[in-house]
């Protein structure tokens, strides 16, 4: 069964235009919520809060019942990994050097046994063994993004945020992205969160889903309950098709032949 | 791990040969103050005159040296808080803010004023003038384009130039007696070191370097930029604000004991890049901290034999500017 926790709740006003408006959503312990909305909704926004990367203007924002501005960034690090839409890298290093980086808030940099066995497991599990000392540059898109992903394994945290991964990569990248992040819950017991842009892949892997538009939510709840053409609808400002595909919905976002 | 080892070896051989080249050119730089210019000038070169040209020369050896450690420990973790390998700290314009206090005090307290003469009461000035004023552009600017460098630095050149000829002005409408004052506390160089403030210059240098030393596995994760700092637990504000204090407490005593060396930390730090090719901090703060003294003490010593009215710096300004437009047009290209 999964553990409802008030993890979230977070009130961002500006003075002019609100990025965020009475936000007031718990994440579904282990399991993936998405977050899905049209350009500027907010989403990364609030993924930033979350995640304390981002202070609120006001609310708060709790993880386990802990208001997460009181505890100290490297406390946070071993609660919460975020990986933001743009991660490139000026230095040039290796798979493994990346991945040796996740178990820093565990380390803070001296490396112990233990932190060499995680991040060999982590690079295992993403399945770049053979391509641990090869350097980042020299990686193709979706085998950067593993890369990524695995630094996120190894700093071993409950929580994982991710924004947009599933940007660049093409579609068979994006589903074995899409697989690996639902072993994340099924086999390790993540709580997921995750930024996406294609409402289809939202529907087709996630367990919730949060729309938003113009700051605020306009629909949370199991896929079949959002992927709706009324909810759609608003939410994007576009006339959606949405038609039935096994269990799942799936949307069309087409003109329709006339 | 081979490449771990492979590291760890080459990088013990650098540092070695580092050693080697510096010892050498130590007694090189002892050799041109004494035994050379004794028989240049067809002097006898005793007991007694030597022991006194080395009470000169050892303290210049001891500032040059940790002068010139300190410019690349904070060059290069200047770059890497800013994320660029062609940025230094003297571009902040440190020097002429330093110019501009000398001046300004002068200017209002007179030349004999001991705001002015006093080497301890005008270095707390100075250099509080200089944190003051990195500070505050931090403040400005930083916190509100967040993270925009770029802008920092345009304002900092702008800000030079201001305080530049400001102090220009200044130094032209004051008297002949306090304008030369000026001048000789602005033009110290590596020949001709501010030794006043050395005892309370030394250790502070040596503060700065072994705070950010000892915290080599920080800037190893802020190199991945903030994003990922903050998400593996930095307190990213918090280190730019760290590091900008330290930077500004360093330059300003780099400044006040040994003048502008601006171009010596970039080809230190760059040329340790090449040399290590690693991101791993310890390794770049020795190897660029090493060769940027052997840099200054041979280039000194050299200097000295060949009996060149120019200074070092002068020469190491030239090669760093040279090599720096190389750096532009190589980014350039890449990108």
């Amino acid at each position: 069964m999964i553990e409802e926790k008030n993890i979230c709740q977070a009130y961002i006003k500006h003075r002019k235009k609100k990025t965020l408006e009475n936000i007031n959503l718990s994440v579904k312990k282990k399991a993936i919520t998405a977050l899905i909305g049209s350009n500027g909704a907010g989403k990364s926004t609030l993924l930033g809060v979350m995640s304390n990367m981002i202070p609120p203007l006001s609310g708060e924002v709790l993880i386990d019942g802990v208001n997460i501005r009181t505890l100290k960034p490297c406390e946070l690090a071993k609660k919460i990994a975020i990986l933001k839409q743009t991660h490139h890298i000026s230095i040039r290093i290796t798979v493994k050097d990346l991945v040796e980086f996740g178990r820093f808030p565990h380390s803070r940099g001296r490396l112990s046994d233990f932190d060499r066995k995680k991040v060999k497991e982590s690079i295992a599990y993403m399945n770049l063994t053979e391509m641990e000392d090869r350097y980042l540059d020299e990686l193709s898109g979706g085998q950067r993004q593993r890369a990524f992903i695995a630094m996120v394994l190894a700093q071993d945290t409950p929580y994982i945020f991710l924004d947009e991964p599933l940007n660049n990569l093409d579609v068979k990248y994006s589903v074995e992205m899409m697989r690996i992040i639902k072993k994340l819950v099924s086999e390790l017991g993540k709580t997921v969160v995750v930024v996406l842009h294609d409402i289809n892949f939202a529907s087709a892997y996630a367990d919730y889903i949060v729309a938003m538009k113009n700051g605020r939510i306009i629909g949370e709840g199991r896929p079949e309950q959002v992927i709706t053409k009324e909810v759609l609808d608003e939410v994007f400002d576009h006339d959606f098709n949405i038609v039935s595909y096994q269990v799942r919905n799936a949307c069309l976002y087409f003109d329709r032949v006339s | 791990m081979p490449r771990e080892e492979k590291l760890q070896k080459r990088s013990l051989f650098v540092f070695v040969l580092l050693a080697v080249l510096l010892t050498l050119s130590v007694f090189l730089y002892i050799y041109s103050r004494t035994y050379a210019k004794a028989h240049r000038l067809n002097l006898e070169m005793d007991r007694a005159a030597f022991d006194s040209i080395m009470a000169r020369t050892v303290p210049a050896l001891i500032g040059m040296a940790v002068a010139a450690v300190l410019t690349a420990v904070v060059s290069l973790s200047f770059q890497t808080v800013t994320g660029s390998r062609i940025l230094t700290p003297s571009m902040f314009g440190f020097d002429s803010v330093y110019v501009g206090t000398q001046t300004i005090l002068v200017f209002m307290f007179g030349s004999v004023s001991r705001a002015f003469v006093d080497p301890y009461i005008n270095y707390v000035i100075t250099a509080g003038t200089i944190i003051a004023v990195s500070m505050m552009m931090y403040g400005f600017i930083l916190r509100k384009n967040k993270n925009n460098l770029v802008f920092l630095l345009m304002f900092g050149l702008i800000l030079s130039g201001i305080v530049r000829s400001g102090s220009a002005y200044l130094q032209v409408i004051m008297d002949a007696g306090d304008y030369n004052r000026v001048k000789a506390a602005t033009s110290v160089t590596v020949n001709n070191m501010n030794t006043r403030i050395i005892f309370m210059a030394l250790p502070l240098m040596l503060a700065v370097i072994v705070a950010m030393l000892i915290r080599h596995k920080t800037y190893d994760v802020m190199a991945l930029g903030e994003n990922s700092a903050k998400s593996l637990g930095i307190h990213y504000e918090k280190e730019i604000r760290l590091n900008l204090f330290l930077i500004s407490l360093g330059m300003s005593v780099t400044t006040a004991l040994i003048g502008s060396l601006t171009f010596l930390g970039l080809l230190a730090v760059n040329i340790a890049r090449e040399l290590f090719r690693t991101h791993r901090h310890i390794y770049l703060f020795i190897g660029s901290a090493g060769l940027s003294a052997l840099a200054l003490i041979a280039g000194q010593a050299l200097s000295e034999l060949l009996q060149g009215a120019v200074p070092v710096t002068v020469i190491i300004d030239l090669v760093g500017c040279s090599y720096m437009f190389y750096l532009i047009l190589k980014e350039g290209r890449v990108k």
